[in-house]
């Protein structure tokens, strides 16, 4: 692979995590999100997996499989699992924020994850880091799904589009965290996500809805 | 030399949950899981007034023990061992009434003492990713141990509690990603670049404005588990719905043992970015902490709530002590948590003993106490003697050397102003909790007795403090040492 | 006002309780001995300071003694003996539990710690002690709403007062642990500003303790709710630990400041002796209007010390030191005849179960003793001569009469001012004791309490007298007190030489006109009366007329009844309508009609409350401030997760715009 390749592909790469994550932010229908957040996850992944290529270092290359594997496969099937028993609409309702005005704030967030992520590109200006400023704008991204939807399940999705973006810095900066800090951020991320899938079970069969309005009781 | 010896709290927990998870609640459970928070307790111990050096290492850097991480052990395992014995009448109890089954009770026993890990493993790591991995799984481990009681309300905290601290934990894992990036790029090799001595050692390389973002999503990350603002909303709904012993556990020691973190990087804070960014973050935040924990507390009506808000009032304090410091002033800071974490122990515990007796928490409902048992009634209030700051507990001692560091730091405004919410705080307690204790009594009940094992720990919690507030030595010189550690 | 209807204590009273009233009061004594042992000790400068650093963590303790210790300790003893032996008698017959009873010695030995207290930190380890034991104290009948509300008034303010005398103590000792010797020299190292701050923190923190206005508001609630002895003690005891405290850290470690000072204290001193007094002689619970008088007796002291203060720093010392004796001499003058009013009223109480004077009267012929004890309390309090309160305002009057200060045209208004409401103090806490006297032991009784009140036992009586001859020392024999004086004031003004007023058999100031004499006041009152006696004796020898039984003249009103006398709330009617701005008495009116026909009334109600203005003008907005605030934060936090969430997500803006 020529270096002008590696570039195209890490900027496809790029391209691809931003986009998904903005179209999840325009869909508000579950199974085309979760898709969607397969898609990103892949992408996520990619980064690893071709600069391992290019530098011909197999570690990457395994660490990107195993990123895909996790972040393509099984999370976004994890969710899919309690789609399946969704029956209130697989749809989210009832957004904080219309889809216009959301596009809107998503343009926003995009320039400030250029401008926040300026002194990083300063330092080494490479390939990986210029990709730096797309992730961070899905970092943003995902705080903005988590903060402005309202049913359960769309916070998770929210707060894996953040996860993603944060581990797409992470590749994009530094070729990724030490191996064992990988692997333990994945298995916890694992077991939130699954920990919500359940209490979103256990909320979908106590309250009939996963509308989260309805959980204000705890208060002073 | 191979300490090995570090991993022992870590596996003798882990083997408590192993017995739990394959034999379930049975005698030998809960003696396991309370042999394992005794371990370490004693391990704690011996890491600090052992004859070996107190600085060790093992796994090339990515374990140590310092005299703060063997104080924070010895509060664990003290901690854990009263929560742990009187959890064996909090579930004989509620399995007795049908409140709790089997399976529920096994998935407690096994849950404790992973708790107890994560909370260890935190303490010991030295390197910002373990941390971070460590932290996280403290928000898992508890999780269920939240939603114990599978009610409504518990199961709205639950989802509060995961989801906002994963959002600021994620927070976090971005601000290490970030750390790590600086560190790297000041030439530190990718195995040991997260490890704390060598970002301390890297800190002068760092690019200043990667390590500002850093620090800053970091603080308010980590923040998350220690109650701070902005991200505190989760503390009171998790602490008042989970069962008083995990209460006990999560309002007495997770929140100072996150926040040993927020000191640990702020030693790295200080050292690539000056002393003024992280001080002032620490003030702000600590005084928003404070501000809103003694605002929540003014008009409380629910008891285990009131005890939560007063735990976030504890953390914005020595959020704003930290600012100072100085050594003096981490040595206040670690009484007041070694005095946080005892008294409120104990008051969950009683809290617990009441609400399974009247059947709820809220203050009205929990009148008179003194009437009906007069032990529990003066150990509860001597339990809120030693929460306010009253000598001759902990506290006192934590807040005078607080008031002397900050003074001496020329923060003489920044402590007026603490201590005046402080002050608010010390009102409602003793307005809300005298009134519960010495009021009279409206439920018709016979005086009723609780559980000896209940009294042991009650008994044990207050003279620990009262022994820690007065006379304290060898265990101050432990507390200075500590206190050294993170000081500049 | 709390317990019109209750019955004498007799009715419920437990059976006597053993040993441990007897326990209590005798280690009482014993701590009171010990006070004494320890303060003549302190007088004679054979008290080595003491440090002991293995207690209290990271600060040490530090003990030391000079002569003010040693003042305060002697003080205390004798209020400690006196309440000891008369809690003997006292909690044989009380409710409290033992956990109470034990915190009386326990309370005694923290004042003692904190007389002998020789650093900053050991002085607020014990004086957090002293609030936390006292505290405990108030609590004693728990059970009640309003000693709960009572505690938790204190608990408030003596809190409050703690954190402003930690802060400004701790700025003086620049955050070290502060030993008082060297303390007394860096201290004048420190900015203007920062001693400013220093000494208004600590005065207020003082001042709180003092009972001083508008801090007061705990101190007669606490006082009236507490038990005798206790208020005995709080009132005696603690109330005097907060002037110790100016006079330790505000006069000797801080030592001479600006004049504003002198002022602020003079003028803090003269609103409470005021307020004190007036709300005194309209009060009708005896221990509140006892409570009362603490506020103003504190305030006469903290007038005298703030003219101290004030001719200090004009350089007029020997009127400086005249001053200080005053406040001084007040300051014994009222452990005195304050302990002896509140074990006589907890006497009262304890033997009619009353506190509202208004049900009193008729208590000299049931209760002789313990009456004609109160009555040697009373005069104290008045302030009149061969009353124990005269001396020291003799001489306050005396520094302030003598004063001048050319230069100042503020000043020198100011002093006919204080010389004013000192007169006018004087003579409302007259006409307080006057009708606590008058309408509460003299006449007829008006509830069955009083009617059927027999005198309290031996220990009770005992514990009155020790008291009594206190007064009477004071009173009489200022002498004995020259000599402690004398090294009070070398200690004060270290480096000035002055020469203290002469307390002798005639009392006098050096280099100005003016002097008195109580001793001889004291006898030739006493010839005049016996002479008196005696030509009356002779007299009605000589012209007998025969005896003849007949009704006293009722304005014709038939047999005279108990509802016909003046009652406390009649007697301090013309002063209540003289202060009406200042008092803001409540006051209800509630006609009650016939059902038949609006135009004939059936009953009148008039009800008239006198609340503590200060109490409703000051801290009730304060509060309302505060659960305001509260309240926003309340509703903010409204349990929805999407708000929590962006607030965090807010906070993460934040970090980014601050970070870049």
């Amino acid at each position: 692979m020529s270096a002008s390749e590696f570039t195209t592909l890490l900027d496809l790469v790029a391209s691809v995590l931003l986009l998904s994550s903005v179209i999840i932010v325009w869909r508000r229908d579950y199974g085309a999100m979760i898709k969607l957040l397969a898609v990103q996850g892949v992408a996520v992944g990619g980064i690893p997996l071709v600069s391992g290529i290019y530098l011909k270092d197999l570690q990457l290359v395994v660490v990107g499989m195993m990123v895909i594997l996790l972040r393509g496969g099984v999370l976004p099937w994890v969710l899919s699992r309690r789609l399946a028993d969704e029956t209130a609409g697989s749809r989210e309702t009832k957004p904080l924020v219309n889809t216009t005005s959301a596009l809107f704030v998503t343009a926003l967030l995009v320039m400030v994850g250029y401008l926040v992520t300026h002194p990083m590109l300063r330092r080494a200006s490479t390939p990986e880091t210029r990709a730096i400023p797309a992730a961070f704008a899905v970092i943003l991204i995902g705080v903005f799904l988590l903060v402005s939807r309202k049913r359960a399940l769309s916070q998770g999705i929210g707060f894996l589009v953040m996860d993603n973006g944060i581990d797409a810095v992470a590749f994009l900066a530094t070729l990724g965290v030490p191996a064992i800090i990988e692997i333990g951020a994945s298995f916890d991320l694992l077991l939130v996500l699954a920990i919500l899938v359940i209490l979103t079970g256990r909320m979908h069969a106590k309250f009939k809805d996963t509308d989260l309005d309805a959980l204000s009781e705890l208060r002073d | 030399m191979n300490h090995i010896d570090l991993i022992i709290p870590v596996i003798a927990p882990l083997l408590a949950a192993a017995i739990s998870l394959s034999v379930g609640w049975r005698t030998v459970t809960k003696w396991a899981n309370s042999l394992a928070a005794v371990t370490i307790l004693g391990t704690g111990l011996l890491f600090a007034f052992g004859t070996r050096s107190r600085h060790v290492e093992l796994f090339g850097g990515l374990l140590r023990s310092d005299p703060l991480s063997s104080l924070l052990l010895i509060a664990i395992g003290a901690v854990g061992s009263l929560v742990t014995v009187s959890s064996v009448d909090y579930i004989e109890r509620e399995l007795s009434v049908g409140a709790t089954d089997r399976s529920d009770a096994r998935q407690y026993a096994t849950l404790v003492p992973l708790f107890l890990t994560t909370m260890v493993l935190v303490v010991l790591s030295n390197n910002l990713g373990l941390i971070w991995i460590a932290i996280e799984a403290t928000t898992i481990t508890t999780a269920f141990l939240v939603g114990h009681h599978r009610t409504r309300l518990s199961l709205e905290a639950t989802w509060k509690y995961v989801v906002i601290c994963s959002f600021g934990i994620t927070l976090a894992f971005l601000g290490t990603v970030l750390l790590y990036f600086a560190s790297v790029h000041s030439g530190s090799s990718p195995a040991d670049a997260l490890n704390l001595n060598t970002l301390v050692r890297r800190a002068g390389r760092m690019d200043k404005t990667v390590t500002r973002l850093a620090m800053g999503m970091l603080l308010i990350g980590f923040g998350t588990k220690a109650g701070l603002f902005p991200f505190h909303t989760w503390l009171a709904d998790a602490h008042s719905q989970a069962p008083a012993p995990i209460s006990g556990l999560m309002s007495g020691i997770l929140l100072s043992v996150a926040f040993t973190v927020v000191l640990r990087l702020k030693v790295v804070g200080d050292a690539a970015l000056g002393v003024g960014y992280v001080r002032n973050s620490l003030l702000i935040v600590g005084i928003a902490t404070l501000t809103i924990a003694v605002s929540l507390m003014v008009s409380q009506r629910d008891l285990k709530r009131l005890l939560a808000y007063s735990s976030l009032e504890q953390m914005g304090f020595i959020a704003v002590a930290s600012a100072a410091g100085t050594e003096l002033a981490f040595v206040g800071v670690l009484m007041v948590i070694v005095g946080n974490a005892l008294a409120k122990t104990v008051l969950f515990i009683a809290s617990g003993q009441l609400q399974s007796i009247r059947h709820s928490t809220l203050l009205e409902d929990l009148n008179g106490v003194m009437e009906s048992s007069r032990l529990l009634g003066v150990s509860m209030m001597i339990g809120l003697v030693g929460l306010v700051g009253l000598p001759p507990f902990a506290l006192f001692v934590g807040e005078l050397s607080i008031a002397r560091a900050m003074v001496n730091a020329n923060l003489v405004l920044p402590l007026l102003v603490t201590l005046l919410l402080l002050l608010v705080g010390f009102v409602s307690l003793i307005r809300h909790l005298g009134g519960m204790l010495l009021g009279p009594r409206t439920a018709d009940e016979a005086t009723w007795k609780a559980r000896p094992s209940v009294y042991v720990a009650l008994t044990l919690g207050l003279s620990a403090s009262l022994f820690v507030g007065l006379v304290g030595s060898p265990f101050s010189n432990l507390v200075s040492s500590a206190a050294a550690v993170v000081a500049r | 006002m709390t317990d019109l209807q209750s019955r004498p204590v007799e009715a419920h009273r437990k059976e006597p309780r053993g040993s441990r009233p007897l326990l209590v009061g005798t280690s009482t004594i014993l701590v009171g001995g010990l006070s004494i042992v320890l303060g003549i000790a302190a007088m004679s400068g054979g008290i080595a300071s003491v440090s002991i650093s293995w207690l209290l963590p990271f600060s040490g303790l530090q003990f030391s003694a000079d002569s003010t210790s040693g003042l305060f300790l002697l003080m205390n003893g004798a209020v400690g003996i006196a309440v000891g032996t008369y809690s003997i008698g006292y909690y044989r017959h009380s409710h409290s539990g033992t956990f109470s009873l034990m915190m009386l010695p326990l309370f005694l030995l923290t004042v003692i710690a904190v007389l002998l207290a020789g650093s900053v930190t050991t002085l607020l380890l014990m004086w957090e002690l002293m609030a936390v034991s006292s505290m405990l104290l108030l609590l004693t009948e728990y059970r009640k709403k309003e000693v709960r509300d009572a505690a938790q008034w204190y608990g408030a303010l003596t809190q409050l007062g703690f954190l402003a005398i930690l802060v400004g103590t701790l700025i003086m000792s620049g955050g070290s642990a502060g030993v008082f010797s060297t303390l007394a020299i860096t201290s004048h190292h420190l900015s203007e500003s920062l001693r400013d701050l220093v000494f208004v923190l600590t005065f207020i923190g003082f001042g709180s303790k003092a009972g001083l206005v508008p801090l007061h508001v705990w101190l007669p609630r606490a006082h009236a709710e507490a038990p005798g002895p206790v208020s005995a003690v709080m009132s005696a005891v603690m109330a005097a630990m907060g002037i110790y405290g100016i006079m330790r850290v505000d006069l000797e470690l801080l030592g001479h400041g600006p004049r504003w000072w002198g002022v602020v204290a003079l003028s803090v001193g003269a609103v409470s002796a005021l307020y004190g007094a007036l709300q005194a002689s309209v009060a009708t619970d005896l221990k509140r209007l006892l409570g009362y008088s603490t506020t103003e007796n504190m305030g006469i002291v903290v007038l005298a010390i703030g003219m101290s203060m004030l001719l200090g720093g004009y350089g007029q010392y020997e009127l400086a030191a005249v001053a200080l004796v005053a406040g001084t001499y007040q300051l014994l003058a009222h452990a005195a005849f304050k302990t002896l009013t509140f074990l006589a009223a907890g006497a009262v109480h304890s033997a009619t179960g009353l506190r509202n004077l208004d049900l009193m009267g008729g208590l000299a012929k049931r209760l002789p003793v313990t009456s004609s004890m109160f009555a040697v309390g009373a005069l104290g309090a008045s302030g009149l001569p061969l009353g124990a309160g005269f001396v020291g305002e003799w001489l306050l009057l005396q520094s302030l009469i003598h004063s001048h200060f050319g230069s100042s045209a503020p000043l020198e208004f100011a002093i006919p001012v204080a010389v004013g409401v000192l007169a006018l103090t004087t003579g409302l806490g007259t006409a307080a004791v006057v009708k606590a006297y008058g309408v509460g032991f003299l006449a007829r009784p008006r509830s069955k309490g009083a009617e059927s009140a027999t005198e309290v036992g031996l220990p009770m009586l005992a514990g009155m007298a020790v008291a009594a001859v206190g007064c009477l020392a004071v009173a009489i024999a200022p002498a004995l007190f020259n000599g402690v004086l004398t090294s009070l004031m070398t200690v004060l003004y270290r480096g000035v030489s002055v020469s203290p007023p002469r307390l002798g058999a005639i009392l006098s100031i050096p280099g100005f006109a003016g002097s008195t004499s109580p001793i001889l006041l004291a006898g030739s009152t006493v010839i005049l009366v016996v002479l008196a006696q005696v030509a009356i004796s002779s007299f009605g020898k000589t012209n007998r007329l025969p005896n003849r039984d007949a009704n006293l003249w009722a304005c014709g009103n038939g047999i005279l009844g108990e509802r016909m006398q003046y009652t406390a709330t009649s007697f301090a009617e013309p002063l209540q309508r003289v202060f009406d701005n200042v008092l803001k008495p409540e006051v209800g009116i509630e006609v009650t009609h016939y059902d038949e026909s609006h135009y004939l009334v059936e009953r009148v109600r008039y009800s008239r409350t006198i609340v503590d203005s200060i109490e409703d003008r000051i801290y009730r907005p304060v509060l309302r401030g505060f659960l305001w605030g509260a309240n926003l934060v309340r509703v903010f936090h409204s349990g929805r997760i999407s708000r929590y969430l962006a607030l965090g997500a807010a906070g993460l803006f934040v970090v980014l715009v601050v970070s870049h």
